[in-house]
């Protein structure tokens, strides 16, 4: 029916089904951009789904970090006891592909002409650095967010859950119900906001955490963004673009990686150049 | 057993004695050595008779006593400083740390509850391996929400300034003339870390590390401790005839994360605590002659001089650009010790280090050649993290 440039994937929507693929190629293959994997396609996925319809319930494969796309995406995962079967599941592919699909759907995989191919050494120097970071074994000198520390706060981080009082928008929520001096209610906030300021940071000065990859990526760029409901945040610029920052600017968040250790990947929102 | 009436009006001055430090820098000595080193320095600055078993309390700042992380350490410095059985604690407010210990410090003896106290701070970071460095550095920033957008400090200060340029009449060759001007300094303080000038092209030219911060906008990483010692009014001549007089004390706290501040171009935690302190001396920041400001970062430097009002709202960049804080050129001379940017920074040291440059400098006791003329008053200014908190005192040589 329609495909399209969403939150930095190739993504084609169809009344059954959508296909989230990565832009970028590697030797005629689909890889996945420097932040990105099979979770954070998936997520973008269900958040274009989720304009059109409704999604009580989707199931994942392994490979996908479940926690994580429920979080983001405010989805609850299929359990079995949630009934026979999963309206919706997650596929995955070989490639830098998913697919969001009503079950039973016949999926067509769509050409998609967008392809951009890698540096190879970049690629591979991102991908060990992932492989390593993400072993059990690696423990960086990181400042420790600890599972429980990322699970408590993933509303969050993945779905920019705030407060209102209807006078006052806070984010990230506080453990108050009082904000400004009013009760305060929850609330998402959107995921669009404006340059406030920017750094690049070298290598070398980069957080402990980011040590395997800044060198290859060239060092880490992070912006202040005012969102377009008020708060102000601190986000990672996506790895995977390049883009000219400038105050104003206005900038969308995307779900992407932002680090590893013991095992598991942390997610959060980067910031992405709005080209519209 | 003491009683207590508290009067206000009525309660107790308190005056510094005796300060001392060790030199800044890729010290030789451990933690022990250190600490040591900057109390028999201290304690030997007093002119009359001291001994350190009659010290009642004692404060010592440190974030975390070096990379090591060690706990509950306090007791064991006091131990190689004459002190033993004194009722000591660590006091934690990151770079903040022994600001807030000289402020404990201070309370202790205003309220009544001692005598004769010593603030100190000391940190151990030149140990350390690169990348333990780098991680225990940024511990004292937003973890959860900054540090995982990829932020240390240089990056927190460079969403600052590049902000602050934004907003006002400044550029990063500002920042510039605020390196080269304590580099100046530093170059005259045998203390002092990095004890060499530098040109405007070099400063201006450096390996950037948080664009637009280069090298020569960041403090160094130094080994340090420093001790002051404070005593109550009744006693202060009993050990010297030219005590300092701690006129002024304030202190507040702002949002830890910068994006919870509503401007990230001005520390409120600074303009809060300078207020105080200045209320309490009866002074206003024209009359200030020596100020040691916290220059973690060059625009650090700028921001808080506005914030303690040395310049007007967006007049930091050309009250540097101006040379106002050179030494003996403006009206308050701005980090005659070389600042945080060349005299070093031992994070929990560094506040009672510029406790040590003030008592010096209202003295008379500095090298020559960087003595401020006829100072009578002075302010040391203290932050931790990106401005989280901050203690201002003001000091003088009149009662």
């Amino acid at each position: 029916m329609s495909t399209e440039i969403w939150m930095g994937y190739l993504l084609h929507h169809e009344p059954d089904y959508t296909v989230v693929q990565s832009p970028f190629t590697h030797r005629g293959v689909r890889v996945f951009g420097a932040d990105s994997d099979a979770t954070t396609l998936a997520v973008a996925g269900l958040l274009h789904r989720l304009k059109h319809d409704e999604i009580p319930f989707v199931s994942v494969p392994d490979g996908v970090d479940a926690l994580s796309l429920s979080s983001a995406t405010g989805i609850p995962i299929f359990e079995v006891n949630d009934g026979d079967e999963s309206p919706w599941e997650v596929l995955m592919s070989d490639e830098a592909m998913v697919v969001i699909s009503k079950r039973h759907a016949s999926v067509e995989i769509p050409m998609m002409d967008v392809e951009i191919e890698v540096d190879a050494e970049f690629h591979e120097a991102i991908e060990a650095a992932w492989v390593q970071e993400l072993s059990e074994t690696h423990v960086s000198q990181g400042a420790y967010v600890s599972r429980s520390q990322y699970e408590e706060a993933a509303s969050s981080r993945l779905q920019l859950h705030g407060q209102s009082s209807g006078h006052h928008v806070v984010w990230p929520p506080r453990f108050s119900h009082v904000v400004g001096g009013e009760n305060a209610d929850g609330m998402h906030l959107q995921r669009r906001g404006k340059v406030m300021t920017w750094t690049t940071l070298s290598a070398a000065g980069a957080p402990s955490e980011f040590s395997l990859r800044a060198p290859v990526l060239g060092g880490l760029s992070t912006v202040l963004l005012q969102l377009e409901d008020g708060p102000n945040g601190v986000f990672l610029m996506v790895d995977d673009e390049d883009a000219v920052l400038a105050m104003d600017a206005q900038m969308e968040l995307v779900f992407r990686r932002l680090y590893a250790q013991e095992g598991f990947v942390r997610y959060g929102l980067k910031a992405r150049a709005i080209h519209d | 057993m003491k009683c207590f009436v508290l009067v206000p009006g009525n309660m107790v001055d308190v005056a510094v004695v005796g300060a001392g430090q060790t030199k800044y820098g890729n010290h030789p000595l451990g933690l022990k050595g250190m600490w040591a080193e900057a109390a028999a320095k201290a304690f030997s600055s007093v002119d009359g008779d001291f001994d350190p078993a009659a010290v009642e309390e004692a404060f010592i700042g440190s974030l975390a006593f070096g990379g090591s992380q060690l706990g509950n350490t306090a007791a064991l410095l006091t131990e190689h400083s004459g002190m033993d059985g004194v009722a000591v604690r660590r006091v934690e407010n990151a770079c903040a740390s022994s600001g807030f210990a000289f402020r404990d410090a201070w309370m202790a003896i205003k309220s009544g509850q001692a005598d004769v106290v010593v603030a100190g701070g000391i940190e151990k970071m030149n140990d350390l391996t690169p990348e333990r460095k780098r991680y225990w550095l940024g511990v004292s920033g937003d973890t959860e929400w900054e540090r995982l957008a990829g932020l240390t400090f240089p990056g927190t200060y460079a969403l600052m300034a590049r902000r602050y340029f934004h907003e006002f009449d400044a550029t990063h060759d500002d920042l510039v003339h605020v390196s080269v001007k304590n580099h100046l300094h530093g170059s005259m303080n045998a203390d002092a870390h990095i004890r060499k000038e530098v040109s405007f092209e070099k400063a201006a030219g450096g390996f950037m590390v948080a664009d637009p911060l280069t090298l020569y906008d960041c403090c160094p990483t130094s080994d340090g401790a420093s001790c002051v010692v404070l005593a109550a009014d009744h006693l202060a001549h009993k050990f010297t005839d030219t005590p300092v007089w701690v006129k002024g004390a304030g202190a507040a706290s702002d949002n830890l994360a910068l994006h919870d501040r509503p401007s990230i171009t001005q520390l409120k935690a600074t303009q809060v605590a300078s207020t105080k302190a200045y209320g309490m001396a009866g002074l206003d920041a024209r009359q200030i002659d020596v100020a040691e400001v916290h220059d973690c970062f060059t625009i650090a430097e700028v921001l808080a001089t506005e914030d303690l009002g040395f310049a007007q709202r967006g007049e930091g960049g050309r009250f540097a650009r101006e040379g106002e804080g050179r030494l003996n050129e403006g009206a308050t001379t701005v980090n005659s010790s070389g600042g945080l940017k060349s005299k070093g920074h031992p994070l929990g040291a560094t506040g009672t280090g510029q406790v040590v440059e003030v008592f010096k400098q209202l003295r008379g006791q500095v090298e020559k050649d960087r003595q401020v003329r006829d100072a009578e008053t002075a302010l040391t200014h203290n932050v931790g993290g990106s401005g989280a908190t901050c203690s201002v005192h003001v000091f003088g040589r009149e009662r």
